[in-house]
């Protein structure tokens, strides 16, 4: 109908929509180019067990030098036990945030919380990991699993909040005085009423915090020490004098678990949409 | 309200106390108070590897003249044209997305952030390959006769720059994709029926519109690049220094943790005034989140 008023604007509308697509495809091939790049060159021979910028042939014996590299495994370890606890803090903690963010009765509080959350994921990292590296020092705290874990923390847990608190805002809040008029004490109200609502939002939050804490370089670099090194750090530290491809190697590997675990994520949440869909029906 | 509930209200209360209170303390406890050790720090007078408290503007005049102010310049001035070509890159992105993808809305946004959640050191090292002399890209271009010879970009500013827009593009995209998505058909109709052109329409009714997207995808990405570490480190080789590093090698090479916190706290500052003009430019319209 329109598109019988105006002829020539459709061609116009039409050029622009193509150049517009054309710009996302070179937009996603930017993105991923790098990604593409790591995992080809942990197939490059190399030179001299570096690796270098032209590919030299293809081989499989980078994946067994990065196994048999014991660092590698040891911050592999170390990397691993260390995001897990800081998810499973990030998870209680960013939930229970998440969810004041929302429903706090106060008004000063909700908006004291969610400027707290932004501004623990716009302080630059290096800032964050100074301070943090200075408290230590001053306290005499000595650096430890503990105190890098507690340092990631803070930014896992506003990731978990925003996340959660996007589920919370699609909740309705009659659920729980429903739930408070049958009978329910305000914990049982939340475990058995808002909870089961909220669990694909806590779940992407945990992964996600897990995601990030498993990835963290810049506060990590400031917080780790000779013995309890993770994996991105030592990466880094490997990178000053010129890698060999045994790390990307390891990087590969590193991809592949962690698309592995945003997949999980995805599915998990797909499963769930879907049975808040039957549950919907049945009601 | 049935007097039947008495005492529900105040276990409702202990429950939202709890909820804000137990997460406040953790990070005023493991984030604010370190800052605050840093804002303290920063007034110390220095020596080597500690600080005597004290209250002395020394570490600020010296954070503020020299090669630190060069520094600190240079690196605001990076920050924001790495944040105006970071979001030159990701609008057209974001609007093709909500506009243009149709039902594959969902699915075009997600490629574009997929690469977001793999590690971050690992896309910033690619580059090094991708960019380097007798690297991939300069077979590309020689091949595409859009350059010859070799590639000299490699620990340059402009590598710098393009690991900036790489790191930062999905988080762009986000914000953005989230206000175009909400501005109504309806009103860029309206706009066309009473004759603007498509170009005017943007102009005038789609980007105004989108400026609480464009506000929050600054916030995401020009403050955070104002103390990055790795991608100047990895990409920009020795010369030009930024802010991060050299904040960082304050605490761990010379070890004047003084300057060093007092250079953080002009960081800090720095962001501080950003929020702030950023409020100021979205006053009026509803947060956006990302």
């Amino acid at each position: 109908m329109r598109a019988a008023a105006r002829g020539p604007a459709t061609t116009g509308q039409r050029a622009s929509r193509v150049l517009l697509m054309l710009w996302y495809v070179l937009v996603v091939a930017f993105m991923f180019a790098p990604i593409v790049t790591s995992v080809i060159y942990a197939f490059n021979v190399g030179s001299l067990g570096k690796q270098t910028s032209a590919f030299t042939g293809w081989t499989l014996d980078w994946f067994g030098a990065a196994w048999n590299n014991v660092s590698l495994r040891t911050t592999i370890q170390t990397s691993l036990v260390a995001s897990f606890w800081s998810a499973l803090i990030s998870v209680i903690v960013g939930s229970a945030l998440g969810y004041a963010l929302v429903r706090h009765p106060s008004e000063a509080v909700r908006r004291f919380l969610t400027g707290l959350t932004y501004v623990l994921l716009i302080v630059p990292e290096t800032v964050t990991g100074v301070s943090l590296l200075l408290f230590y020092a001053v306290t005499r705290v000595p650096l430890s699993l503990v105190t890098l874990v507690l340092g990631i923390t803070p930014l896992a847990i506003s990731v978990t909040a925003l996340i959660v608190r996007a589920g919370v805002m699609t909740l309705d809040r009659r659920l729980d005085e429903a739930a408070a008029d049958l009978g329910a004490n305000p914990w049982q109200a939340l475990w058995f009423v808002v909870l089961p609502h909220l669990t694909p939002a806590v779940l992407a939050g945990a992964l996600m915090s897990y995601v990030f804490s498993f990835d963290n370089l810049i506060v990590s670099s400031f917080l780790t020490t000779p013995q309890v090194s993770t994996l991105p750090v030592y990466l880094y530290g490997s990178l000053q004098y010129g890698p060999s491809p045994a790390v990307y190697a390891a990087a590969a590997a590193v991809f592949i678990f962690t698309m592995l675990l945003l997949g999980i994520a995805a599915l998990l949440y797909r499963l769930v949409q879907q049975r808040g869909r039957f549950s919907k029906v049945s009601r | 309200m049935p007097d039947t509930k008495p005492n529900r209200p105040i276990a409702n209360r202990l429950r939202d106390h709890l909820f804000a209170g137990v997460p406040a303390i953790w990070l005023f406890l493991f984030f604010i108070a370190p800052l605050c050790f840093t804002v303290v720090f920063s007034f110390g007078h220095a020596s080597f590897g500690g600080v005597a408290l004290g209250f002395t503007l020394d570490n600020y005049a010296t954070a503020l003249s020299g090669f630190y102010l060069t520094t600190f310049l240079r690196t605001l001035q990076f920050a924001a044209t790495a944040c105006v070509l970071c979001l030159i890159a990701a609008y057209p992105t974001a609007y093709f997305i909500a506009r243009h993808a149709g039902r594959f809305k969902t699915l075009a946004l997600v490629i574009v952030l997929v690469p977001y959640f793999t590690s971050f050191l690992i896309r910033v090292m690619s580059w090094q390959i991708l960019l380097a002399r007798g690297g991939p890209i300069e077979a590309i271009l020689n091949a595409l006769w859009l350059h010859s010879g070799p590639l000299d970009v490699m620990d340059t500013q402009t590598a710098v720059f393009i690991g900036m827009v790489y790191a930062y593009l999905p988080i762009a995209v986000v914000p953005l994709y989230i206000v175009l998505e909400r501005i109504p058909m309806t009103l860029v109709e309206a706009s066309r029926d009473l004759g603007s052109s498509r170009w005017q329409t943007f102009l005038h009714v789609v980007l105004p519109l989108s400026r609480p997207g464009i506000a929050t995808a600054v916030l995401l990405t020009g403050v955070p690049m104002l103390g990055e570490l790795v991608i100047p480190g990895l990409l920009g080789g020795d010369r030009g220094v930024l802010m991060g590093q050299a904040i960082s090698s304050q605490y761990l090479g010379s070890q004047n943790y003084a300057l060093g916190s007092a250079m953080a706290v002009l960081v800090l500052i720095a962001v501080a005034i950003i929020v702030v003009l950023l409020a100021r430019l979205t006053r009026g319209f509803d947060e956006v989140s990302a």
